[in-house]
């Protein structure tokens, strides 16, 4: 097997463009898909079925189609309808979207591990909902949520290259650009391969740290 | 009698010792070393056995793009276009009775010819001195200018990559594409091309207005914007390379060690020239008689 170093310091350049974009795809996905699922987990404990029945289908539906399509889609389809979005944003609010219909269930898990018994002194003190969710629910049902959360980080993060199908030009989206220029695949795709190894790695220390901060 | 789970509260399950996943790594490592030995690229010498393999089997296998109207899949699931139809001639005349699609993305064409994924690019694939270092070529069956996809009316005038770098438009092409050089030697920055898969997508990106030109042949813009309301194509042009106007030919590919098939074919093909009866199988696809040409690989790969 031929290994050319020179290869590895021509593709690095685009090496640092891509991993800064899988970067943004991947902390922008993450805000979006850890704050719109808190808004449906929360829109499914309404009493009233009006709101529970559309948010179930939608969420359903999004969590039960591809990510892939769903790029697609909204790439290719949603310009016919007139919004047009760049190809990043258009990523970004993918991935946040459909892994929001997976915390949406980390974080109802969440909710419901909360005590019965901490309803209950809610109540008995009688605090106002607002403040019952804010200062007693949430905080205690986010703690426990956070290594759940923490997976579908890494999980996003593994699903960045897809959007190397929207043309975005992230880490393999470089990696590929450069190998079909210059037709060398071997320097380039492992040099991605490591970087995604230790990209993971590094978040998963990250979010331990964490973990161990606030799950007592 | 079912084991406790000894999963007391707070209690951390023990994920594998440091030492023990670097011993994992190693010998993945290892494996992968010794799992990597070269897939031989069949007999080098006395320029391949390739053609009396092909003989022996029948069937050619053609590496195509999907693109209207050099290589691609029509309604009825049938390949046709200019390549493969004139590649059914050439490879009968050579004994071999049938040819099989093989369909991937352009930029996949040569790293799948020198994988083995098929034998023959046949894809009117342009001659150019980068891909003459990776395949070997027969001479050009057509000769071919570039033309742009922009927004019905040209509202911004593109008529060369100069007009592009000049009128700060976005632009895009395809995946290892022969423009995106044309555009880079024009002063267009590497880094804001749009890539995107194939002229379809090309389309689609100048339509949804997120660049104003995609470059492509003349016969592909052409072909693709048929069917659109919005797009046209400019007429087409000769770009240039190095100051000079510069004319393509798309020509098959073959693997470098397989030089007695590419020889087999060209003879085959000059034949073809000769009587006219290239012309008349490239008719149908919308070449024109501008479009035949004399041009060489040699001439084209420079050198």
């Amino acid at each position: 097997m031929k290994w050319d170093w020179s290869a590895v310091s021509d593709f690095l350049p685009h090496f640092w463009d891509g991993l800064l974009v899988t970067l943004q795809a991947l902390a922008l996905g993450s805000v979006i898909s850890f704050a719109l699922g808190l808004v449906w987990a929360l829109l499914m404990r309404l009493p009233t079925r009006w709101v529970r029945w559309p948010v179930g289908v939608v969420t359903e539906f999004v969590r039960n189609t591809p990510l892939l399509v769903q790029l697609f889609f909204l790439f290719y389809v949603l310009p016919e309808w007139g919004l047009t979005f760049s190809a990043l944003t258009t990523g970004v609010f993918a991935i946040g979207l459909h892994y929001s219909t997976y915390t949406m269930q980390v974080y109802r898990a969440g909710i419901e591990a909360v005590p019965v018994g901490q309803w209950e002194a809610a109540t008995a003190l009688n605090l106002p909902w607002r403040r019952t969710w804010t200062a007693v629910i949430l905080p205690q049902a986010i703690r426990r949520v956070v290594p759940a959360l923490g997976n579908y980080v890494i999980s996003m993060l593994k699903d960045t290259p897809m959007l190397m199908a929207i043309t975005v030009l992230e880490m393999l989206g470089q990696a590929r650009l450069y190998s079909q220029q210059h037709f060398q695949f071997t320097e380039p795709l492992t040099v991605i391969g490591v970087a995604f190894i230790l990209v993971s790695y590094l978040a998963s220390l990250l979010l331990r740290a964490l973990e161990r901060r606030l799950v007592r | 009698m079912a084991a406790p789970l000894a999963l007391g509260k707070g209690r951390r399950i023990p994920g594998p010792s440091r030492r023990s996943l670097l011993a994992g790594v190693a010998a993945l490592g290892a494996l992968g070393a010794a799992g990597c030995s070269r897939v031989a690229t069949a007999s080098t010498e006395n320029g391949g056995d390739l053609l009396d393999r092909l003989r022996a089997a029948g069937v050619v296998r053609l590496g195509i793009a999907g693109e209207i109207p050099f290589g691609y899949i029509d309604k009825n699931g049938d390949l046709t276009g200019e390549a493969p139809e004139l590649a059914r001639v050439i490879f009968k005349r050579l004994g071999v009775d049938k040819v099989q699609p093989v369909p991937t993305e352009f930029g996949s064409l040569i790293p799948g010819l020198n994988s083995q994924q098929f034998d023959v690019v046949a894809a009117g694939m342009y001659v150019n001195p980068d891909r003459c270092e990776q395949v070997i070529f027969a001479d050009p069956d057509y000769q071919m200018l570039d033309s742009f996809i922009v927004r019905k009316g040209n509202p911004k005038g593109l008529h060369s990559y100069q007009d592009i770098v000049a009128k700060k438009a976005k632009f895009a092409t395809g995946t290892g594409y022969a423009e995106i050089e044309y555009a880079v030697d024009a002063g267009y920055k590497q880094s804001d091309i749009l890539i995107v898969p194939d002229q379809v997508a090309g389309l689609n990106a100048v339509e949804a207005g997120r660049v104003d030109v995609f470059a492509g042949t003349a016969l592909t813009t052409r072909e693709v914007v048929k069917k659109s309301s919005k797009a046209e194509a400019t007429p087409p042009f000769a770009p240039l390379v190095k100051g000079k106007p510069h004319v393509d030919g798309g020509a098959f590919a073959f693997r470098p060690t397989e030089t007695k098939l590419r020889d087999a074919f060209n003879a085959e093909l000059h034949k073809l020239k000769k009587s006219g009866e290239l012309f008349r199988i490239l008719q149908p696809f919308g070449f024109t008689k501008a479009e035949m040409t004399d041009l060489t690989a040699k001439e084209l790969c420079g050198g």
